[in-house]
């Protein structure tokens, strides 16, 4: 049996091209991050070695304050957005007393498989300031609130935020749904028992026993929106002016537009490192233990 | 005691379908919207269905525009991903669930690095890569990193799979003869397929849809994928939203469509991440 598992040549077979190929496109690159983030390079030649002196310019670029500002924001109405509505919709479709379930999450979920590009360039045209859907809607509606959203730059990051938000709310919506499917009846049963209100007995007992997948659902949303790209790339180009960048944006400008590939490469190990620092501290701050039912 | 629910939960019941508007209207509207001409768009009727069908709009879509061939494109880069990343990820999952060598967790614990690293970040790198490959401009240049990002998360959702199968079935096997490969193919395969049809719906969802590595890689017209070559339609179709309406759609069509023939394996196929990386 140990000659039958233990057989070293099938072995190499079947991990070498998993290896393989994820070192050299994965783990090598994450790497060459790091190393070439203390180069000034322009992605051509060898490069000169600067040690940090890309991450001091960084931090006294304001492009680079206004990038991660727009991460956090996004990320947050991510956040707030997808959990609080995916909530409600999920234990709403959850307690089972409404008509039409199966078109509520055929409806909910469809955004999730569509194209990035499809849907940004949709929005592009919602937004549009003079046909728009949503002009149109103010119009039909007799209010001559008319608005160009995307070409302010206050409100251009939020209404990008939207698109996403909207984008994704069917897929934390099934997380959620699922979650809620998961829960044993009796605890619901115990909360009505109690007199307790339904939404009173959600906050209480079902959302607490859920708490493994909103750790999960936030750190997709936050993390998501601090990487966020090809919205911004698609619907603004990052404007207006600088208005919409992000980290993942001012790294592919930096690389390929500007050609400085080790200020780029700064940026972009910056975002991992906030990335994981995030990731890590969701999993630190809720539900330590895990739930067992 | 539910009707007591029933009256108590009208709010919820309204603002379940009034998302459910908000959710699908932009998605009929373009549907609508690609059968119209723009005076009816813009002014006679924005909002309904439209008063005729414009098919010649899917007709210029398809003849004056490359929709067809970024169709293609995107068909043929997505299958060879999922063909791909499915067969390297179930021999390595196999490999590390059942077999016996030293260094298997260690092994596994590297390649799950993959799932906590955004795919944006190493664009720099991956670009640098892909031309000193001689790449550039092919398409492998997009399935080869296609396939090495998906396979992290495939392998550990084999790996579950795996390792949930009785020990036993390889004794059994060994004993009566087979061979290790054999084994794999003959018994073990066919015990995961569940776990199969799961990351096939997955991982083809994203590839049809990954957008900022193809628009790093590839720059030539022939090769371009759908999200890419539609990226330009904005510019070239700003005149003619129906065409560009009827692009999208058809763009939109394979994934809704096997949503919608397979919404309960999609929505398993998409969650799945959950009870793995929770």
């Amino acid at each position: 049996m140990n000659k039958f598992l233990g057989n070293k040549i099938a072995i190499t077979l079947f991990i070498a091209p998993a290896l393989l190929l994820f070192t050299v496109l994965v783990f090598w690159p994450i790497v060459q991050v790091f190393y070439r983030s203390m180069f000034e390079w322009d992605g051509l030649t060898e490069g000169t070695f600067i040690f940090l002196d890309n991450y001091k310019r960084m931090f006294e670029d304001s492009l680079f304050y206004t990038s991660l500002y727009n991460g956090l924001i996004f990320a947050v109405i991510l956040a707030v957005l997808q959990i609080s509505i995916g909530t409600v919709l999920a234990l709403t479709v959850s307690d089972g007393l409404i008509k039409g379930r199966k078109i509520l999450r055929i409806s909910y979920f469809i955004p999730v498989v569509l194209s990035i590009t499809v849907v940004c360039q949709l929005w592009l045209a919602m937004y549009n300031g003079e046909y728009g859907l949503i002009n149109k809607i103010f119009e039909a509606l007799g209010l001559s609130y008319r608005q160009d959203w995307l070409t302010d730059s206050k409100t251009a990051i939020f209404a990008i935020a939207l698109v996403n938000a909207w984008q994704y709310m069917g897929y934390h919506f099934a997380l959620l749904l699922a979650a809620a499917r998961s829960i044993p009846e009796q605890y619901m049963e115990a909360a009505k028992i109690d007199g307790a209100e339904r939404w009173k007995a959600h906050w209480k007992v079902t959302i607490p026993l859920m708490a493994e997948t909103y750790k999960f659902c936030l750190v997709l949303a936050i993390t998501g929106g601090l990487n966020a790209f090809a919205n911004m790339y698609i619907m603004t180009g990052g404007g207006p002016g600088t208005s919409t960048y992000t980290l993942t944006y001012m790294m592919y400008r930096s690389a390929f537009r500007v050609g400085e590939f080790g200020y780029g490469s700064a940026s972009a190990a910056f975002l991992v490192i906030e990335c994981l620092i995030v990731t890590f501290a969701i999993n630190r701050l809720i539900a330590r233990d895990r739930i067992v039912y | 005691m539910w009707m007591k629910i029933r009256r108590k939960q009208p709010f919820f019941q309204i603002f379940l379908w009034l998302y459910a508007l908000v959710s699908v209207y932009p998605l009929i509207w373009m549907l609508f919207y690609s059968f119209k001409d723009n005076n009816e768009i813009f002014v006679t009727n924005p909002f309904g269905f439209p008063k005729k069908l414009r098919f010649e709009n899917y007709v210029s879509a398809m003849t004056e525009f490359n929709v067809p061939k970024y169709f293609l494109n995107s068909v043929f880069v997505s299958v060879v991903t999922v063909i791909g990343t499915i067969a390297i990820a179930l021999l390595f999952a196999y490999a590390v669930a059942r077999m016996r060598f030293r260094g298997k967790t260690l092994a596994q614990m590297y390649i799950v690095i993959g799932m906590f690293v955004p795919v944006q970040v190493i664009m720099i790198p991956l670009a640098i890569l892909v031309r000193d490959f001689n790449l550039t401009n092919t398409y492998w240049s997009l399935i080869l990193p296609y396939i090495a990002f998906n396979v992290s998360f495939s392998t550990m959702v084999f790996y579950g799979f795996f390792r949930s199968v009785p020990f036993d079935l390889e004794e059994a096997a060994c004993i009566d003869g087979a061979n290790i490969y054999q084994t794999f193919y003959r018994i073990m395969l066919p015990l995961v397929t569940p776990a199969i049809a799961t990351m096939v719906i997955f991982v083809f969802l994203a590839a049809w849809n990954e957008f900022p590595i193809a628009l790093m890689l590839i720059s030539d017209e022939d090769l371009k994928t759908l999200p890419l070559g539609l990226l330009f339609f904005q510019g070239q179709f700003t005149t003619d939203w129906g065409a560009m309406g009827a692009a999208m759609t058809i763009a939109s069509l394979p994934t809704v469509l096997v949503y919608i023939l397979f919404s309960e394996q999609v929505e398993k196929a998409m969650t799945v991440g959950s009870a793995v990386k929770g």
